[in-house]
């Protein structure tokens, strides 16, 4: 599903249906996702449609959350000043792009991933997070690709005591989605202390997949802060 | 050439001492072209940060722009109409001092507002009760704070009156609690009824997952047993969710056959003896 497409390509997989259709200039949008319908009209002459996983932050309202907070099935404990890499599930929100030469417009947004929100920290302090459950794989998992994408995660507890950890926190804004057949993050972790750790994302793409649209950079917006501090618990 | 003389003349002419009608001319114009040069700086700081810096920094930002541009032109200015810098400091020292003791109540709101830009109790946008007035912040003046009741009023609060009332702050907190109490039957199984519940309330993604909505017997009341439901939400949301709730709570529960009885009353009628 994720790719290239141009303006009067059809789209169907797994419960999704997306397609621009209409003569001239002004052309019809319509996407269909499990229940949800929309229709929007579209007036271009050229350009293309990028289909992409986007940052799981914009549904069911933009703005409600800028974080990931990846909650794991069991908690995983890892020995003081060792370096261990492994695989979580992350939940994708799909993107729908309008592309030139000029610019790139978002113009839909949805999900097939269940949507639930967590507080991380207190309420005086904490933020507001995107939830999701995972196992800790050792191997790329298999994932439902318009539902979850995988993130490798290098973790590196640079404490000096053992170090249990239960959840792992992501900047949205920090993150570099990629994609083939199925969404793709690299993070890393870096525990400072019992109850602190940083998290970041590794930007470089890997062989064999594409970067996707970034919705921070879409809007004109630079990145400048690369890491996100867990200071309220792992 | 006669024309010209006339207009020189009248340029040249004296409208204070030591002040042409020219110096007047030059005076105005450069504030006018500092207010113009301000408006379009602020114009332009909107476009390129609206999207980019929280709306209550982006207002600083633009107010700050604004008045340092005027101010620049201003003291720029000031010169034409035969004020020196240095004389105008020592006299607006003096006047502000007579300005400051004959206005007490601008002074005062003016001290309150800078207080509380610094100490920042509320931001634009914040959901707010002060005082008997309850609205969304929409400004944050010097003197005053304006906003915008939940039913649609623009009100003007002097600065002094919000410092000194209670504040309540709905969107300070990341997340807020609120409550329904829900009555079933006393015949209805009130476990049953809590999974139902908390299954409806899993399902709405607003609701947060932690801290995790409460749900328990309250009271044991006349005419039902009372069930008390406690959700934490997103403060900038939790209206719309609690909105939406209820009504789906009411539908669940006759859904799984599980009443919500009227306040009843049993009589016993006294046999005559």
């Amino acid at each position: 599903m994720f790719g290239k497409y141009g303006l009067n390509d059809e789209i169907k997989e797994n419960g999704v249906e997306i397609r621009i259709k209409g003569k001239g200039k002004v052309k019809r949008y319509y996407r269909k996702a499990g229940d949800e319908e929309i229709e929007k009209i579209v007036s271009a002459e050229s350009g293309n449609l990028y289909v992409v996983p986007v940052e799981p932050v914009n549904l069911p309202k933009l703005g409600v959350a800028e974080h990931l907070l990846i909650e794991f099935e069991k908690p995983y404990i890892i020995e003081p000043s060792i370096q261990d890499t492994f695989y979580l599930k992350f939940p994708i929100e799909v993107g729908v792009f309008l592309v030139d030469r000029k610019d790139v417009e978002r113009i839909d947004i949805f999900t097939m991933a269940k949507q639930k929100y967590i507080l991380y920290g207190s309420p005086e302090q904490g933020i507001i997070c995107r939830w999701w459950k995972s196992e800790i794989y050792h191997d790329e998992p298999e994932v439902k690709k318009l539902h979850e994408g995988i993130m490798r995660v290098d973790v590196k507890n640079s404490y000096r005591e053992w170090v249990e950890v239960k959840k792992m926190v992501f900047r949205a804004f920090d993150m570099k989605i990629f994609y083939n057949s199925h969404a793709y993050m690299h993070a890393y972790v870096n525990i400072l202390k019992k109850t602190m750790a940083e998290t970041s994302f590794n930007s470089r793409k890997p062989k064999n997949m594409e970067a996707s649209i970034d919705i921070y950079e879409a809007k004109g917006i630079k990145k400048l802060e690369k890491k996100f501090v867990m200071e309220w618990g792992l | 050439m006669n024309l010209q003389a006339e207009i020189s003349k009248m340029l040249n002419h004296e409208v204070m001492k030591g002040v042409t009608l020219l110096d007047l001319f030059i005076f105005v114009a450069i504030l006018v072209v500092a207010v113009i040069i301000a408006k379009i700086v602020r114009l332009n700081i909107r476009r390129a940060l609206k999207e980019k810096v929280p709306k209550t920094t982006l207002v600083a930002i633009e107010k700050i722009a604004y008045y340092t541009i005027i101010i620049i032109g201003f003291v720029i200015a000031i010169p034409y109409i035969g004020f020196s810098l240095s004389g105008l400091l020592v006299a607006g020292g003096i006047a502000g001092i007579v300005i400051g003791l004959a206005t007490q109540t601008v002074v005062s709101n003016l001290i309150s507002g800078l207080f509380l830009m610094a100490e920042k109790p509320i931001q634009i946008g914040d959901g707010v009760s002060i005082g008997d007035v309850g609205g969304v912040v929409k400004d944050i003046r010097v003197l005053s704070t304006t906003i915008r009741t939940w039913d649609g009023i623009y009100v003007r609060l002097p600065n002094e009156k919000v410092f000194t009332s209670n504040i309540y702050n709905y969107n300070a907190h990341a997340a807020r609690r609120f409550e329904y109490k829900v009555g079933i039957a006393y015949k209805s199984d009130a476990d049953k009824a809590i999974e139902v519940i908390k299954n409806l309330l899993e399902e709405h993604p607003l609701i947060l997952k932690e801290p995790a909505p409460q749900i328990f017997v309250e009271e044991l009341a006349d005419s039902s047993v009372e069930l008390t439901i406690k959700i934490w939400a997103p403060s900038s949301e939790w209206y719309g969710v609690k909105t939406e709730m209820l009504w789906k709570i009411k539908v669940a529960l006759e859904k799984a056959g599980i009443e919500i009885p009227f306040p009843q009353l049993v009589i016993w009628k006294g046999e005559k003896t």
